[in-house]
């Protein structure tokens, strides 16, 4: 008898010996000093919860409604539930969803589908084509709202609506200077209006007095950077964003990053800082951050410190690879100012690497994958202060 | 007996298909970075290549067109559920539409191949089918199209197109709904300057053509004061732009740029301009009707430089309109129709019992590269990811077609030496690039 409770205190002590050892071997490692608050936990809507499978190519935040452009349509959630997925069969214009804007003033929704820009208002939707209005072509890559007028970009321009008298103007090669027709990302500014174009930089719209002023590559060579921070890094950009904060404008490039303070310009390769891949899909700004959607994970800048965060699933490669079939664990990349680099894995993870987009609800960020939507949640005071202990403890 | 053998061999090499269905190559996931510089500038053409080196140089990377999505996820269709392997095809067909004298002989050459690959068994039993789209002239009119093939006829890849606007559009939307393309006719550099993952090119471009063109004119030629005579629309714009650049980096600037309207017939006021230049030479950049003119309307004004063009006036028109006063113009040509090669003669007659024509430079391109789409579609099953997986297979590698020998570098796009053509007694005559900053007769890539 007391050979048997021996035998079971030494099996219990041994494993709570191992116990101890695994929880050490996972404990995160420290995190930097200057380090932003980091996304820790992530919540994952994917097909196997009921989300539409494959691509999600924007999110929009409109209180406790979350839009989602996916290529099987556009996704309502709502207080974090799936509520709706409106396709063609729902008079949506089109299946492929690139972009949402939601008007503040009359609750419409717009979404920028392949197929027309789409208004859902009072449950109903109203498309406008390029046969049917002034829609310059109905490849509509992004949408956004400024006060009565939606503007869109498409294959052949920008087109702007006035929602109060229902004209439509037309901006391309023949009455602004559009080096290409072809337009890909908006932002509204103050007072401004920023255009990602395709070939063509990015070109800014004064709202009060209706000129253009193009911000190009200056090296006008599609195969070089000839110096670092020399102006817009590339001429197609593939997306752009306002910060009301620091004045800002950043564009996203499949070349890199670029952002313009009305002086000096600031431009980020992967070789040069801790952006995860030169080809980004999208960018947003906040405060003092900045975040690049790219094709290798979700990579922030904190303007402030110099330092980057990356998150990605850590099985990314396999993902790519299709030798896994979901996101495991997440890892995240910080790089300091200096160049140094520390690893932590969280216990969730972001549902790919592919990101498109991201939108900002509170203090959390939805995240636009491949293979997904995510939504990520800032590590609390309390969790950071343990994982400090945890680290100490070593 | 060796001869009743090598009589077999030949017989079999004249009667088979072009059988340039060939598995794609094997991407080496350790094969060593090649160092070379980018599309086979010329160092004399590289920008501010006097000056400095860049802080980055794009396109010369093996991960430059590196796909980090999620459509390899994507499981593989039920084969027995489907009746056909489909194949989107965008090109100019509409007889109104100039463009579709590359556009229909780009659709034969497709066709072929297709028809080919399924008297060979299509893809595991299924045939091969072409959907076929025709590339509206109006600008972005066609964009619709690469969508309605992707979801509604669920194709694989996609063959288009010869409008480089065209290009670019499908080219955008291609990023996002993940669809392959073979471009096989547009002449647009910038088509392979997107770091776009789903496209392969094989037509010898207007950078390759501009460089080509600008070290036989400068270097070999020895002309100093030349001038360019080019059409408004976008082909002439985007055409001329290399050849300008090489030029003005090569210390010889063009004197003037002139311009004239699609189908224009008068040049009178443009020659006057050229005729006051003392001009040592004359590249003409638009169609073949257009350069016909243009060198009679010279000729008769006693204008006796050399004209040079692109390779869009190869074409018999040419030599129709202008008669003698062709003699002596070269131009880049997009490939040697006078070479003797079995595959070659082999497309040759089997086009020609088909569509009663010749084929064109655009036919064999199209030729060549729907056999490369094929090839892909048989190495990687259907998922379009794994198809543009075994289409990136070819970078740095040769292929051989019936257009001729293709190079494609990190961008997917052919880098091939081009073919000159000149004018002698109303007939081209064709002869291979060779630049003088090459050792030997070929780039060292092609060795």
């Amino acid at each position: 008898m007391r050979t048997r409770w021996m035998a079971q205190f030494w099996r219990m002590a041994a494993m709570a010996v191992l116990a101890a050892a695994v929880a050490q071997a996972q404990a995160p490692a420290p995190k930097p000093a200057h380090t932003p608050p980091l996304y820790t936990h992530w919540i994952n809507y994917t097909a196997a919860n009921g989300f539409p499978a494959g691509e999600v190519y924007c999110v929009t935040v409109d209180g406790n409604r979350v839009w989602a452009g996916t290529s099987h349509g556009l996704v309502l959630i709502e207080n974090g539930r799936i509520r709706k997925v409106f396709t063609p069969a729902d008079g949506l214009a089109g299946r492929v969803v690139m972009s949402v804007a939601v008007d503040h003033k009359t609750g419409s929704v717009w979404a920028a589908t392949f197929g027309g820009l789409s208004r859902y208002s009072g449950g109903q939707f109203t498309n406008y084509t390029n046969l049917s209005s002034g829609l310059a072509n109905d490849l509509v890559y992004a949408v956004a709202v400024q006060g009565r007028y939606v503007w869109a970009a498409t294959a052949a321009g920008v087109s702007r609506l006035n929602t109060y008298t229902g004209d439509w103007t037309i901006y391309n090669e023949l009455n602004s200077p559009f080096e290409e027709p072809w337009a890909y990302a908006i932002a509204v500014g103050e007072g401004k209006m920023y255009f990602g174009l395709w070939g063509g930089g990015v070109l800014v719209y004064d709202l009060a007095g209706h000129y253009w002023r193009p911000y190009t590559d200056p090296d006008e060579s599609m195969e070089i950077v000839l110096y670092r921070n020399q102006g817009l890094i590339h001429n197609i950009v593939s997306s752009v964003a306002y910060n009301p904060g620091t004045k800002m404008f950043w564009a996203g490039t499949y070349f890199g990053l670029s952002g313009y303070d009305g002086r000096d310009w600031h431009n980020y390769l992967t070789k040069d800082s801790g952006l995860v891949s030169n080809f980004i899909n999208g960018v947003q700004s906040r405060g003092e951050m900045v975040w690049a959607a790219t094709q290798q994970g979700l990579s922030e800048l904190d303007t402030k410190t110099n330092t980057w965060v990356t998150y990605r699933p850590a099985n990314w490669a396999a993902l790519d690879a299709a030798k896994a079939k979901e996101a495991e664990r997440g890892e995240i990349l910080i790089t300091g100012p200096h160049g140094r680099k520390t690893r932590l894995e969280t216990a969730t993870s972001l549902a790919h690497n592919y990101i498109l987009n991201v939108a900002f609800e509170g203090r959390d960020i939805w995240v636009a994958t491949a293979d997904g939507l995510s939504h990520g949640i800032l590590q609390s005071e309390r969790e950071e202060g343990n994982h400090e202990s945890a680290a100490k403890r070593r | 007996m060796r001869g009743a053998s090598a009589a077999t061999i030949a017989l079999f090499l004249l009667a088979s298909p072009a059988w340039s269905q060939t598995a794609p190559p094997q991407k080496g996931a350790s094969a060593p970075p090649v160092a070379m510089p980018y599309a086979n500038m010329p160092k004399a053409a590289v920008p501010y290549g006097r000056f400095r080196k860049p802080y980055y140089e794009w396109y010369v990377q093996p991960n430059t067109m590196a796909y980090d999505g999620s459509a390899r996820l994507e499981p593989d269709p039920l084969l027995s559920s489907l009746r056909a392997i489909n194949i989107g095809f965008l090109g100019p067909l509409d007889a109104d539409n100039p463009d579709s004298q590359y556009g229909i002989p780009m659709l034969h050459g497709a066709q072929l191949a297709i028809a080919e690959a399924n008297a060979g068994g299509g893809y595991r039993g299924k045939p091969f089918a072409l959907e076929i789209h025709d590339d509206l002239p109006l600008w972005g009119a066609s964009s619709m199209e690469i969508v309605r093939m992707r979801y509604d006829q669920h194709a694989w890849g996609m063959l288009g197109s010869v409008d480089s606007a065209s290009t670019h559009i499908e080219l955008r939307a291609a990023l996002k709904i993940e669809l392959p393309i073979v471009d096989t006719a547009t002449n647009d550099p910038t088509v392979t300057e997107t770091r776009i993952q789903w496209l392969l090119h094989n037509f010898p471009d207007d950078r390759q053509q501009g460089y080509a063109l600008a070290d036989y004119i400068f270097n070999q030629r020895k002309l100093r004061h030349v001038g360019i005579l080019r059409t408004t629309n976008r082909y002439g714009r985007r055409g001329t732009e290399e050849f300008f650049n090489a030029a003005r980096r090569m210390g010889f600037p063009p004197v003037v740029m002139e311009k004239y309207a699609p189908g224009a017939t008068d040049f009178s006021l443009q020659l006057d301009t050229l005729k006051t230049l003392g001009l040592d030479g004359l590249v003409i950049w638009g169609d073949a009707g257009e350069a016909g003119r243009i060198l009679k309307q010279m000729r008769a004004m006693g204008m006796r430089q050399p004209v040079f063009g692109g390779s869009r006036v190869v074409y018999p028109e040419m030599l129709k309109i202008a008669g003698p006063a062709a003699n002596g113009f070269v131009a880049i040509a997009a490939m040697d129709p006078d070479r003797s090669d079995p595959r070659w003669q082999a497309f040759r007659r089997h086009y020609v019992a088909r569509f009663h024509t010749e084929p064109d430079a655009y036919a064999s391109y199209a030729y060549d590269g729907m056999n490369i789409l094929i090839a892909a579609i048989r190495q990687a099953g259907l998922n379009r990811a794994r198809i543009m997986d075994a289409l990136r297979g070819y970078e740095m590698k040769r292929y051989e077609g019936v257009s001729g020998t293709a190079f494609f570098d990190y961008t997917l796009n052919n880098i091939a030496p081009v073919t000159f053509a000149t004018v002698k007694d109303g007939h081209f005559v064709y002869w291979p690039e060779r630049r003088t900053d090459w050792k030997g007769k070929e780039p060292a890539f092609m060795k």
